[in-house]
């Protein structure tokens, strides 16, 4: 069977149109269906992989060559994430099956559909345009199902997110117009061969529109004021989506555009100050919140800041750490967010108090939660730890030893409040009268597939580091990039 | 040939095995872990043979295990203890909760404290630091609820110890390229006085957290209140080691040589010096058997920073020497303390006493133990006291001895009050019904305590393996012989005639006074006394624990008052409280969050030249 | 093996000479007393006979083993202090086992006695004794401070650790180290009032406060060994006073004057001094005693 980067987006995009439809007749099938799109998905992105690590595969729509056509361009990093997406999104779709049981279902899934079309769009197109539509696509499914719930506090989250969102695609739609004004070709590969003859003044300014309208969907600081709100009010495997998917999709957006359009020395230092920043703020917020998915919030806040530090460094070395970085927080934050999920449902409450003693209730999900948190702060033998190394020794090697400092500050803050849970769900008296209802076994294997790969790749890192080293490579190689996207 | 892969294999497998067994056929938990360690302390025995070092590559780091005398020495110590601090929980541990988790954590820091030694480069060591930090912190907060604050100390200090690590190996890294222990011991010289100068500090601060130097002690009397007593043993006789271990790595392999290296080394044995002086002072008016136990600890381990940091052959064996000891009496005095507390349910000194004819080896063991802590001859503390004094004396730090010698002095007080809080004293109603603690507990203390008689009349059986580690520290050699002890002065110490003549008149006093009217000995109880006059009731409460040493507290005044616990808990309130107001930068109103991405976006367009360089 | 007879010999009758004359210092010593206080004290062979009653009694009670063994432990301690402190100048038969006579060695073993010694009265449950024992231990830390201190600077001056070094030091009058190092010999003679334990600094015994402390269960044979060692004890310290500061003594007679003068030091402050409370005890140590302690010291470091 001859695969096709095409059907990453044409796929779930295609069933987002079903489900509704498939809706009138069965429910069953409209959870099933996501879950056929993303298996049938992953394995196209397997199978796609070994090709795409020779040799980019760019997939050219509608016949016209690039630049002028649309074109795809699914390289090693584009693998990468993609492979990650769809392996997530497996999980939470697994995870969704049982806990997601309000109406409407149909809505969730196609959203859900949307959300997957929408960020893979972002990594896999070669088309500046053609990206706004995927923004476009992802930011709306994230903004309805961010009031999914449909309650108060939903409505007004998602409407701050839709505010400072909306932001986002204009700063980017003007930096486009800008862009094609001075270039006169929307292809990224071609627009960065000819972007060495466009003058600094609206270089800088394209790149400052760029700037910010990816960093509000990377939750830099002070632009990611949407975040904390959405992530908590959203419903919990959402808030894995968000951080393992949407948010990742537009990160990788900001970093091909800064390593291939740009190349900017300051602006990767600014990244890194913004990086710190975020890092730092994100980390004291999350220390005092009362309620445990804004907690996750601000610490998946404090985990972005941490990638861009490292993508701010912008050496191989650290791109490679960042990438690393990218692909366990996607993991172990949303084992975090899935955990969390049924930790919420079963205690009735949102308050990190009302987690007392739930370890002895619902050990496994309180034992995936703490596994998580170990993970996350970086502990051995887990993969948290070797990608906080990685950083560390990449930021020290491009000589920002202050940073280094202040990521391991930022790293003990977040031991605190991570403990501070985890020892709530195992010493505390057990307070919660749930005993009826069991933690459904979808749920379970979801949680624990991603611990597994937390421990797998703890032990195995190198396993990883193997598919990350092209990955990397392909996002700091210019030429290489501008060769294979322009068919050369 | 077994080597160290298969060691750290088999305990953590052991680890989880034993968790594994624990909830399907609990009978087979004990058993797996004793099997396990008695199999790894063989492997230990036999690693010199090992000539190879293990190297393989996790990602771009290279690893490298391997056995240098140095971490033998540490090796066969943890080993040793383990097995027995197993055996001891195999009984003390029995019929309570939780003991998969408890025997899968107690496992997995034996074989992270295994592989720190073993580890031929910082990554490896690095990663087992952390998996040992996580496990003891598990045991830690195991007993209670009370022990989840206690935990969180532990763990913050562990962590900002573990970083500090951390921030020195990233250090090297850049500096240096490699993480190899030879390559960085070979090349230090090359990097920048700067970055040595801070290697060297951030790496002593991190080792300091868990030898629980001063002022970053404050973790360790709690921490070692609140977890159980065959993992106490454990935690102060061999965790607190690595500390010791990484100290000793970094004086004489690093900083050794370098133009700081003598403020180093007079910093430290400072700092050495007053933790000892402070901690003992601290554990004289301790009313727990075992944060009394801890802050000797902390103490003890002060003189063996001391030691090292003096750096002459005679203080290194001193150090080496007595953190071999420590290891062996402070688990016996932890094991003996947990015997008391499995029979009575409490650590507390003021509310046990008169248990000598319950307990009769638990006594022995804990008078042995305190003997040795004192450094009184015949036994093994005194070998260790004895060289580091002479070493202070002969390296010329004339006050260093005096402060050393005054918390060593004062030591007797703690070590005095400890043994008549529980063992002597007024023996009363509610402890009764007290009986010896099981054998699988009296024997492994009893062997320990014998040991201490072995080792202060032969210490040569433990030079012999301190001068190979020496060897690899720098080449320092210090004469010994298996019982006598030499000084750079030119005197000795012929530890045989010590213990003959000690010995002899101890045993022939001993038979005139037993023999003497044998026939006519009465023994009477504790309410039996001379009051002056005035008969007790059967009721009355003549047991003196409460304040025991006032006086002495009001000799030293206000000396005690500063505490560096308050001082660390201000701290970190003060900062809790600037994250609360901090956290308010996110108000939860749309149009702020509106207004703060204009402003950033204005910001950009107005400082561009100041940013980026190209005015808009 | 050949056996060093005259070695063996020593060993024997150096604790009996020893127990004589410190018994006999004893009685000595209750007659100065008395006459300084104005009546006529019991005669000076009254301690041999208490010692012997004691001995002679039938019966004894007992609390338990420790209790049973702190004699022991202090008679031990005693008899291997004296065994290490050479009591007579280049003397075969009094050497006893001083090979080196070191001096960190003797301070250790030296506290073997009263540990031994407070684990027994410990064991009586007597709350007195109980006092009394912390009362001795608390004041142990503040006379060891300007002793120490003044062991210290002496072993620095004169570069060895080892007591027989130190009588070769001292080879003719002049050289005595009370005259080489003054400064010591006050902050070491201060600390030997508290290590005496005449008043002032008599509060570990304290008749009138806590009924004797320590000693107050043991009575018979313990209290009788419990006093020779005591005897022993008390003149194994003079000769090793005597032996660092005084030159040692090449003959019995020298020894006697040099160590009676000595005793008489803390005998007639005890006499005219009331009682030390342990703190004011403990804080006077850590004063002048201390003060001269670290002028020494500095002393010699600045000499070179």
């Amino acid at each position: 069977m001859n695969f096709s980067p095409v059907h990453f987006i044409a796929v779930p995009l295609f069933a987002a149109f079903l489900i509704p439809i498939v809706g009138r007749f069965s429910k069953e099938a409209v959870k099933l269906i996501p879950g056929l799109v993303l298996l049938y998905l992953s394995y196209v992105a397997i199978s796609l992989y070994p090709i795409a690590l020779q040799k980019p595969i760019v997939e050219i729509i509608a016949g016209f060559k690039p630049p002028f056509g649309i074109s795809l361009y699914f390289g090693p990093l584009a693998a990468f994430l993609v492979t990650m997406v769809m392996l997530i999104g497996l999980v939470i779709w697994l995870y969704s099956y049982k806990f997601i049981i309000r109406e409407p279902l149909e809505k969730y899934y196609m959203l859900f559909m949307l959300v997957i079309a929408g960020a893979t769009g972002i990594m896999i197109t070669g088309d500046i345009f053609n990206m706004f539509v995927f923004l476009e696509i992802t930011s709306i499914a994230a903004y309805s199902l961010t009031a999914f719930l449909r309650d108060k506090d939903g409505a007004e989250a998602a409407f701050k997110y839709l505010l400072i969102g909306s932001f986002s695609s204009t700063f980017y739609l003007l930096a486009v117009m800008l862009i094609y004004a001075n270039t006169g070709t929307l292809n990224i590969a071609d627009i960065a061969a000819k972007m060495q003859t466009v003058p600094n003044q609206p270089k800088i300014f394209i790149m400052i529109l760029f700037l910010v309208g990816f960093g509000i969907e990377s939750e830099l600081f002070p632009l990611n004021g949407w975040a904390p709100d959405a992530y908590s009010q959203a419903p919990s495997p959402i808030g894995g989506v968000f951080g393992g998917i949407v948010v990742k999709a537009s990160t990788y957006a900001m970093m091909r555009f800064a390593f291939v359009l740009f190349n900017f020395h300051s602006m990767f230092e600014l990244i890194l100050v913004l990086g710190v920043i975020t890092m730092l703020i994100a980390e004291m917020s999350a220390m005092r919140q009362q309620q445990i998915k804004r907690m996750l919030a601000f610490s998946s806040i404090g985990q972005m800041g941490l990638i861009m530090i490292a993508f701010g460094v912008g050496t191989d070395a650290s791109v490679r750490a960042a990438l690393f970085q990218v692909f366990n927080h996607a993991v172990i934050k949303t084992l975090l967010f899935l955990a969390a999920g049924y930790l919420v449902f079963h205690s009735g409450s949102k308050k990190i108090s009302a987690l007392d003693g739930l370890g002895h209730n619902k050990p496994i999900t309180s034992f995936f939660f703490a596994l998580g948190a170990l993970a996350i702060i970086g502990l051995p033998p887990f993969s948290g730890f070797w990608s906080k190394l990685y950083i560390l020794t990449s930021v020290a090697k491009g000589g920002f030893l202050a940073s280094v400092v202040l990521i391991l500050f930022s790293g003990i803050i977040e031991a605190i409040y991570y403990l501070r849970v985890v020892g709530r769900l195992y010493f505390k008296k057990d307070v919660s009268q749930d005993n009826v209802r069991r933690t459904p076994i979808s749920g379970l294997v979801a949680m624990g597939i991603l611990a597994v790969v937390i421990l797998y790749v703890g032990l195995y890192p190198h396993q990883i580091i193997d598919l990350i080293k092209p990955a990397a490579h392909d996002l700091v190689d210019k030429a290489a990039y501008i060769k294979y996207g322009l068919l050369h | 040939m077994i080597s160290i892969p298969v060691l750290l294999l088999l305990i953590f497998a052991a680890g989880l095995l034993a968790f594994i067994a624990h909830h399907t056929i609990p009978v087979l938990r004990d058993a797996i872990v004793i099997i396990a360690i008695t199999i790894a302390g063989y492997i230990v025995w036999q690693l010199p043979g090992q000539t190879s070092n293990v190297n393989f590559s996790i990602g771009m780091f290279a690893i490298n295990w391997g056995v240098t005398e140095y971490s033998q020495l540490f090796g066969l110590l943890i080993a040793v203890l383990s097995f027995f601090a197993l055996i001891y929980s195999s009984a003390f541990m029995a019929n309570k909760e939780r003991l998969g988790y408890f025997y899968m954590n107690f496992m997995f820091s034996i074989g992270a404290m295994f592989g720190i030694v073993y580890s031929q480069d910082l990554i490896s060591l690095f990663f087992f630091w952390e998996i040992m930090t996580w496990s003891s912190f598990m045991l830690t907060i195991y007993c209670c609820e009370e022990a989840q604050s206690v935990g969180l100390k532990y763990f913050i200090f562990s962590a900002i110890g573990a970083y500090s690590i951390l921030t020195a190996i990233v250090i090297i890294y850049s500096g240096l390229g490699s993480l190899q222990l030879a390559n960085i011991f070979a090349n230090f010289g090359t990097m920048s006085i700067a970055a040595k100068l801070a290697v060297v500090i951030l790496l002593i601060t991190g080792f300091g957290v868990k030898s629980a130097m001063m002022p970053l002690h404050v973790w360790a009397p709690d921490a070692y209140k609140m977890s159980p007593a065959p993992y106490t043993a454990i935690f102060s006789g061999a965790l607190s080691k690595m500390g010791i271990f990484g100290i000793g790595l970094v004086l004489f392999k690093l900083a050794a040589g370098q133009g700081f290296y003598p403020y180093v080394q007079e910093i430290l044995a400072w700092i050495g010096a007053l933790t000892a002086l402070f901690s003992t002072f601290y554990a004289i008016f301790q009313t727990d058997a075992k944060k009394l136990l801890a802050y000797s600890s902390i103490g003890q381990l002060g003189y063996i920073i001391t030691g090292l940091a003096i750096g002459t052959p005679l203080s290194i064996t001193a150090a080496l020497f007595l953190t071999i000891m420590h290891g062996i009496f402070k688990s016996m005095l932890f094991l003996s303390v947990g015997a008391v507390y499995y029979r009575t349910g409490t650590t507390n000194m003021n509310e046990v006493s008169g248990l000598i004819r319950k307990m009769p080896y638990t006594f022995f063991t804990a008078l042995f133990g305190i003997i040795t802590v004192a450094g009184i001859p015949p036994l093994g503390g005194f070998a260790g006291k004895w060289m580091l004094y002479e070493s202070l004396i002969q390296s010329n730090h004339y006050f260093l001895v005096i402060v050393i010698f005054f918390a060593s002095t004062a030591a007797f007080l703690y070590l005095y009050r400890f043994i008549f809080s529980m063992f002597l004293g007024q023996e009363e109603k509610e402890t009764e019904n007290v009986k010896e603690a099981p054998l699988r507990m009296i024997v492994p203390m009893l062997i320990l305590a014998v040991s201490t008689l072995v080792f202060g009349v032969f210490p040569g059986l433990l030079l012999k393996p301190i001068s190979g580690a020496m060897g690899y520290l720098g080449n320092f050699q210090h004469a010994w012989e298996t019982s006598v002890l030499f000084n750079n002065w030119g005197s000795e110490i012929d530890l045989n005639t010590i213990v003959t003549s000690i010995g002899g008149v101890f045993i022939i006093a001993w038979i005139l006074i037993t023999v003497k009217g044998y026939r006519k000995n009465r023994y009477v109880t504790t309410k039996d006394i001379h009051t002056s006059g005035e008969v007790p009731t059967g009721n009355e409460n003549l047991t003196y624990a409460i304040d025991f040493y006032k006086p002495f507290e009001r000799a030293l005044g206000s000396v005690l008052k500063p505490s560096v616990d308050k001082l660390y808990n201000y701290t970190g309130k003060l900062l809790e409280d600037s994250f609360e107001h901090l956290r308010y930068v996110y108000t939860g109103n749309g149009q702020t969050y509106a207004m703060y991405v204009m402003g950033f976006l204005l910001i950009l367009f107005l400082f561009s030249e100041l940013i980026f360089g190209v005015a808009l | 093996m050949d056996i060093n007879w005259l070695k063996v010999l020593g060993i024997i009758i150096t604790p009996i000479i020893a127990f004589i004359v410190g018994v006999a210092y004893g009685g000595i010593v209750r007659n100065i007393t008395a006459r300084v206080q104005n009546r006529f004290g019991p005669p000076v062979v009254q301690n041999f006979w208490d010692i012997i009653k004691l001995y002679s009694k039938k019966t004894t009670v007992s609390h338990g083993w420790m209790h049973h063994l702190a004699p022991v432990f202090a008679i031990t301690a005693s008899v291997t202090t004296l065994y290490f402190i050479p009591v007579l100048r280049d003397s075969k038969l009094f050497a006893n086992l001083s090979f080196s006579g070191d001096l960190i060695f003797l301070l250790y073993i030296m506290v073997f006695g009263s540990l031994g010694m407070a684990l027994g009265v410990g064991q009586s449950g007597n709350p007195n004794a109980a006092i009394g024992v912390s009362r001795g231990l608390s004041m142990m830390v503040g006379y060891e401070i300007p002793f120490v201190l003044a062991l210290v600077a002496i072993m620095i001056q004169f570069h060895t650790t080892s007591l027989n070094d130190l009588l070769a030091v001292q080879d003719k009058f002049t050289n005595w180290i009370i005259f080489q190092s003054p400064i010591a010999f006050i902050a070491a003679i201060l600390a030997f009032l508290g290590m005496m334990g005449y008043a002032p600094f008599d509060v570990v015994i304290a008749p009138a406060e806590i009924a004797s402390g320590p000693p107050s269960e043991f009575g018979g044979k313990y209290l009788g060994l419990m006093q020779t060692s005591r005897s022993i004890f008390t003149f194994a310290k003079l000769v090793l006073f005597t032996d660092i500061f005084l030159g040692g003594a090449g003959d019995f007679g020298t020894l006697i004057v040099k160590t009676f003068l000595l005793y008489m030091i803390p005998v007639l402050t005890g006499i005219v001094n009331p009682r030390f409370r342990t703190e004011q005890a403990i804080r006077f140590f850590w004063k002048w005693p201390t003060v001269f302690g670290v002028i020494a010291i500095l002393a010699v470091v600045m000499k070179g």
